[in-house]
């Protein structure tokens, strides 16, 4: 088991540094970059005194250095713990991250929430009646989660939330208490703005999770032991929950691992449609501007939790289910 | 009946008075011979047919595909054809009866208003204005399929007429027909993009699978670091790569081959999965006792075990690549104009006043909704089927 | 964001040449507003507080001994009332700018009649127009209470624009003339001259622009980050703190007064940064150092905050219409007002219809210099750029998008204009899909395909891909329309559309054929105006961005135009420069805007097309019927939101 643990904590390392190159070239692949760019802009907007400040930058962050060399002092910054300069915002990418990171873990949280809640039910539902008509309404909700298109959706939901409801439109909350120390309408608000990210990047994820837990409780129902229990006169409700169930939460489990990058990069297109204060957008964003350093080691960090949580939920696959532990490879 | 030694009343049951007939239980019924007897395919379909939802997907899909192939026939303009008259024109009802009279399917002609205040078109059925539809007319110009040209449509406007179903844009294109020319780009896509997932997923999947050993591990990290890798960077960079001066055309191509290359992991998964365990099976054993090749034995052997799988999965992967094409066009990515699509068609329609003031811009999201859902449903119908000996 | 013309560069730089001189030639010695000083001031009730406490001095002392008086020039303009908050929409951190823009405090600037009045500065003097003297208000001091005087001129002039490790490339372009600088004299502490050998025609209008040239800076602030006054351990800890490579990098990032991102830096607009990059929402307080009053002796602005909330472009109308702005225009288009005005009620504000300045809302610009040598030939054939001026049906275009409220006409100025002619407005632009075929015909491109579309000498049909900035949607509608169009003359039109470096750098460097942009950025000019926009000035023109290059660098980079109608608009510009006699120039602009017409530089399509404007009902001496233009204007500058107010009892 041990040994299991430190082979994969060494597999990631060469992992996580092909993922750095291929992510820091596939940022530098449009052409042009960031100072180009920002030439334009401040041409093209009448600015003074442009070109000297673009030559400074340009010095100043080894933009005028190849390819390679810059990887290498970007990588080695990373190792550090240095994340580098945002040129956009003209300060640390610590700093331009700061606050939306915890934003952004909110919303996740919620929207994690929500799927289960929704998914849940539904799922059991479905598998247990199968082929009735309530199965096919309540699939039917829940596949419509995935099946809206979310930026059309999101745009609907805000306004008329705006129409009836009086909410600012956009945002995470109030515009008054951005900013504003934590206070009881702080979190009112944010509650009131929670709700229409919520429900529409979770809805989309519903529609898996019903389908992987119909399909793996369908699968246990008909096992032996499941009628055996029922024949002997088990009700029903036991029968199905004390065993089948939790058979078929492995890949509740197993998703964790992908769920959160998941969560933080395919939430990027409702994020933007509603402008909230979370990564999407400034990853967006810095794409957009090859505002490299930040896109770089946001995109790292995101990778990197990618690559733990796939070899957490193995590990807790693993703890949870003996038939995985002790279940070897081929025999032939 | 006979009492208990203690006088315990014993369980009752029942005995038939008709004679005994050793053999009933191999005797068959018409239906259980015809299930055994039934083939494979059979057997899935029946399965199939239960899942009720997934027959009418499968049907509707059926007919949508179809009117693809005649989608200038069906559309009652061509896509480009601009109604100057009729700029931002809310949806035609069609009407049977007029004061009280049949006279067949027709629509009222607009009337059209200027308000100088909020400057907004305001559109009113004009009843003196009856068009009585034209079917299987002369209309519109169009190439068929891009190569014939013709003019035969399933229904027209009267001649002088519109008919705008489903309203028209901002500058006044039928929308029904954006929506029907987008119909064939849209699901194309989704076809074009899952078959360059499916070949890919199956070739590395298979590799991975049958092999085993370091090859699995390779693939293994690779598909890992695919995953790991973020999408977003990676449309923006392919699609910042495509040439500028590329046809729309082209640059479908593109797209579709870009949507399917960011896809295939999730299939190769299940293939090697699937097939580690398989491989044990004695079928296998028994093949390469025999001599077969490898991919002889993972093509011929392995693989239609489990196609049923491989195929609900792709059923399933379709919607997703529709829905990235529309999410695509949002980001500025995707198809553009000249190129109708219905991820084209939503961009358009994603902003306020198409959500306030011209709702009917925002149709283009039904059939897309629906879409997805009978891929959903039909997937889920085929996997039901797809082991039928459970 | 559209009225950022690509000729603003330019126009800063370029812009208003003689204003100066004709400033010049009316009174030696301009004068600021000479309306009476009030006797008594009256403080801000905001900050009463912190005077009664001592922190700051009464309003009196923070005043400059001669403080500007508000002229309320503008129609419907009245006195205010201190108090409020104006709330707007932007759509990036990096808007922190457009408060510099909207707060419009200039050393010069413009009055109602586009004339350069001084403004920070009590007087000035441009003595023919290459010798000029500042006078700046004794007493003035910058919003952290250091005194504004010429020091800060000369630390700017002698330790920041000569310094070679703060300015690698040296002054700025708009203080050189012909490669001289200037001689700077510091006569007394508020006193400065500037002195050329030839006239520096450039100088105020860049002082005067919505993105200044600032050649002065708050010394007082920025000399802890100077290598040269800094105490050097100090200075050290600053910088390893900040993560800047040097003294002059951490000093560059400190003084940018346009960008405005700095929240200690201290500055003499009427409100001041107080929230720090990133956030969401940026507010600005009111600067209690503030040197203009209204004539009863209120220290402006009258407004204590501003606040800007950050939001993504597309729901800046969504949010206007919902009453979320005090006052917007930046990101709202003529195509949000049906939504706009029906909901004036529910957001409690009145949209209001501006006029743009632009010479044509969506222009085409045939690049001349295009590399391939059959389109070469065809583009810098004017019966080839004539046919597709005319081929388009420029009524369909003004009826299906602008509602008929537009004006058809070419890229050139508007009626309001006391240049304006209907002959040029008329020239090539009425729709004559014969002629076009005609003159297609003449040229020799008779040979069609199999769709239609006529076919070059070499064989390949005549199909072109547009680039578009994508900005707006109504460019892709517009070019649409004139696809359409152009079909029936046989040509065929792709377009795309791509960031706008991509855009440049594809014309500039010849492979693209041809763009779209806004027409004219000023198309109401006055014959003291400089017509520079009709002649290669700048690579920024994309229909001759070579040529404009070779001008603008003196020959070291582009092309030298090899068109002679290009080098007789050059010729005519330079007449306009050297004479200033209003009747000559007069002249001169009505030749230049003929000979523009005519060759069809740039194919206008739409005129005229009106800005919306939304106003909150509680804010008040915003003009009912305004120009919107970038510069001159500033957008909201020129009507002096520092004079904007909010009745506290709404």
């Amino acid at each position: 088991m041990l040994i299991y643990v430190g082979r994969r904590l060494l597999l990631m390392i060469p992992t996580l540094l092909v993922i750095s190159f291929l992510v820091f070239a596939i940022i530098q692949a449009p052409p042009g970059d960031y100072l180009t760019n920002e030439i334009n802009e401040c041409i093209s907007r009448g600015e003074m005194g442009c070109s000297q400040r673009i030559a400074m930058l340009k010095a100043q962050f080894n933009l005028d250095k190849p390819f390679l060399e810059q990887y290498a002092l970007w990588v080695v910054g990373l190792l550090q713990g240095n994340l580098g300069y945002s040129f956009e915002h003209q300060l640390p990418v610590t700093e331009v991250v700061g606050d939306r990171l915890w934003l952004t873990i909110l919303v996740t949280f919620a929207t994690i929430l929500f799927t289960w809640a929704v998914a849940f039910p539904i799922g059991v539902y479905s598998a247990v009646y199968q082929y009735s008509l309530s199965d096919y309404v309540v699939t039917f909700i829940g596949i419509l989660g995935l099946a809206v298109p979310s930026f059309l959706f999101a745009l609907i939901l805000l306004y008329f939330a705006n129409l009836f409801f009086g909410l600012s439109i956009g945002g995470l909350m109030d515009p008054q208490y951005i900013d504003a120390p934590w206070s009881w309408g702080k979190i009112l608000s944010i509650l009131g703005h929670l709700w229409i990210p919520t429900i529409i990047i979770g809805a989309s994820g519903t529609a898996g999770m019903i389908r992987r837990l119909r399909a793996n409780l369908l699968d246990e129902l008909h096992k032996q032991y499941v009628v055996t229990a029922r024949a002997k006169g088990l009700p029903f409700r036991r029968a199905l929950l004390k065993y089948p169930l939790r058979m078929s939460l492995n890949p509740f489990i197993a998703d964790i691992g992908t769920l959160l990058p998941e969560l933080v990069s395919g939430a990027v297109i409702v994020s933007v449609v509603m402008s909230l204060p979370t990564t999407g957008p400034m990853l967006l964003d810095s794409l957009q501007s090859q505002d490299m350093y930040l896109a770089g080691s946001f995109l790292m960090f995101l990778a990197l939790l990618t690559v733990i949580g796939v070899l957490l939920s193995d590990l807790a696959l693993a703890a949870l289910d003996p038939r995985i532990r002790l279940g070897g490879g081929a025999t032939k | 009946m006979t009492a208990g030694p203690d006088g315990a009343q014993p369980i009752p049951h029942y005995v038939s008075a008709e004679p005994f007939d050793p053999y009933s239980v191999e005797r068959v019924s018409e239906g259980q011979e015809k299930y055994f007897l039934a083939s494979q395919w059979k057997l899935m379909w029946w399965r199939f047919i239960r899942h009720r939802a997934a027959l009418v997907a499968g049907i509707f899909l059926v007919f949508l595909y179809g009117s693809v192939l005649i989608t200038e026939f069906i559309a009652p303009y061509h896509q480009d054809t601009k109604d100057r008259r009729g700029v931002l024109a809310p949806p035609q009802r069609v009407h049977l009866f007029h004061d009280g009279k049949f006279i067949g399917p027709f629509v009222y002609g607009y009337s059209f208003k200027l308000n100088t205040e909020t400057l907004k078109r305001e559109y009113t059925d004009d009843p003196r204005k009856v068009q009585k539809l034209r079917f299987f007319c002369l209309g519109d110009k169009y190439r068929f399929w891009g190569q014939i040209e013709g003019s035969f449509h399933f229904v027209c406007p009267a001649v002088k007429g519109q008919l705008h179903l489903l309203g028209t844009d901002e500058v006044g294109k039928d929308m029904f027909s954006r929506m029907v020319y987008g119909a064939r780009i849209s699901l194309t896509i989704g076809l074009l993009g899952v078959g360059t997932s499916f070949i890919l997923g199956i070739f590395f999947g298979g590799l991975a699978g049958y092999y085993g050993g370091w090859i699995d591990e390779g693939v293994q990290r690779l598909i890992e670091i695919l995953r790991s890798l973020p999408h977003l960077p990676l449309w923006l960079a392919l699609s910042a790569i495509l040439p500028l001066n590329w046809s729309p055309i082209l640059v479908f191509f593109g797209i579709t081959i870009i949507l399917g290359l960011l896809d295939w992991t999730g299939l190769a998964r299940a293939v090697r999965s699937k097939l580690l365990s398989l491989r044990e099976e004695d079928f296998c054993v028994a093949a390469q006792l025999m001599g077969a090749r490898p991919a002889r034995i993972i093509g011929r052997h392995l693989l239609p075990s489990f196609m049923s799988h491989l195929i609900a999965s792709v059923t399933l992967s379709i919607p997703a690549m529709i829905l990235g094409e529309t999410a695509l066009s949002f980001l500025g990515l995707g198809l553009r104009e000249p190129i109708t699509s219905w991820g084209v068609l939503l961009n358009e329609a994603q902003n306020i006043e198409s959500v306030v003031i011209y709702p009917w811009l925002m149709w283009p999201a039904i059939p897309v909704i629906l879409v997805v859902l009978a891929f959903n449903f039909l997937g889920d119908g085929l996997r039901d089927a797809a082991d039928p000996y459970k | 964001m559209g009225t950022r013309g690509m000729t603003s560069y330019c126009s800063a730089r370029l812009r208003g040449s003689m204003l100066a001189l004709l400033a010049v030639l009316l009174a030696p010695a301009a004068l600021a507003d000479s309306a009476a000083i009030p006797a008594q001031f009256v403080e801000p009730p905001m900050l009463a507080e912190e005077v009664a406490k001592g922190a700051l001095p009464p309003v009196a002392e923070r005043l400059p001994s001669v403080p500007a008086v508000a002229s309320m020039a503008w129609k419907g303009q009245t006195l205010g009332k201190h108090g409020g908050e104006m709330r707007m929409l932007m759509t990036s951190s990096k808007d922190t700018r457009i408060m510099v823009v909207y707060g419009d405090a200039r050393l010069v600037n413009y009055d109602p009649n586009y004339q350069l009045v001084p403004d920070i500065l009590q007087a000035f003097e441009a003595e023919e127009g290459r010798v000029f003297t500042f006078h700046l208000r004794p007493g003035h001091k910058w919003s952290d209470g250091s005194p504004f005087t010429t020091e800060d001129f000369r630390y700017y002039w002698e330790d920041v624009a000569n310094n070679p490790d703060t300015s690698p490339a040296g002054p700025p372009v708009e203080l050189l003339v012909d490669g001289e600088p200037p001689k700077v004299e510091f006569i007394d502490e508020t006193t400065i001259r500037f002195s050329w050998s030839k006239p520096n025609w450039r100088l105020l209008p860049s002082i005067a622009g919505p993105s200044p040239l600032y050649i002065y800076r708050p010394s007082a602030y920025l000399k802890q980050f100077h290598e040269k006054y800094a105490d050097p351990t100090e200075l050290k800890d600053k910088l390893e703190d900040s993560g800047q490579q040097n003294w002059a990098a951490l000093h560059n990032r400190k003084d940018n007064m346009y960008r405005n991102d700095n929240i200690d830096l201290p500055t003499l607009e009427p409100w001041v940064l107080a929230t720090k990059p990133p956030t969401e929402r940026f507010i600005f307080k009111r600067n209690p150092y503030y040197y203009r009053v209204d004539s009863e002796g209120r220290q402006l602005p009258y407004l204590d905050k501003v606040s800007f909330q950050v939001t993504d472009g597309k729901l800046v109308p969504a949010k206007a219409a919902s009453g979320e702005a005090d006052l917007a225009a930046r990101y709202v288009r003529f195509d949000n007002f049906t939504l706009l005005k029906e909901n004036e009620k529910r957001g409690n504000y009145r949209v209001r219809l501006w006029e743009t300045a632009w010479g044509s809302q969506v222009a085409l610009f045939p690049n001349l210099n295009a590399n391939d040598p059959g389109w070469r030939a065809l583009l810098r054939d004017v019966r080839f750029r004539r046919a597709l001026s005319i081929g388009i049906d420029r009524s369909e275009i003004n009826e299906v998008i602008y509602l008929g409220l537009g004006i058809e006409a070419a890229n050139t100025v508007l009626p309001q204009s006391p240049l304006f002619d209907p002959e040029l407005s008329a020239m090539w632009s009425v729709f004559d899909p014969e002629g076009a075929n005609a003159l297609l015909d003449e040229i020799g491109l008779t040979q069609r395909n199999d769709d239609g579309i006529r076919l070059m000498r070499d064989g390949r049909p005549l199909e072109m891909t547009i680039l578009t900035s994508g900005q707006s949607p109504e460019e892709g509608d517009v070019l649409e329309l004139i696809r359409d169009q152009w079909l029936n003359i046989g040509v065929s039109l792709n377009w795309k559309a791509s960031e706008r470096d991509t855009i440049r750098d594809c014309i500039y460097s010849g492979d693209c054929l041809m763009s779209v942009w806004t027409g004219l950025e000023n198309a109401l000019p006055t014959a003291d105006m400089s017509p520079w926009e009709l002649a290669p000035m700048s690579q920024v023109q994309f229909m001759w961005p070579k040529w404009g290059q070779y001008v603008e660098t003196k020959g070291e980079a582009g092309e030298a135009p090899d068109l002679p109608e290009a080098q007789q608009l050059l010729d005519l510009l330079a007449g306009w420069n050297s004479n200033t006699d209003i009747e000559t120039r007069t002249t001169i602009w009505q030749d230049m805007l003929r000979l523009y017409a005519d060759q069809v530089f740039s194919i206008g399509t739409i005129a005229g097309v009106p800005q919306p404007v939304v106003v909150s009902n509680r804010l008040h001496n915003v003009p009912e019927e305004a120009v919107y233009s970038w510069d001159p204007g500033a957008h909201f500058g020129i009507y002096k939101p520092d004079c904007f107010w909010i009745d506290p009892a709404n």
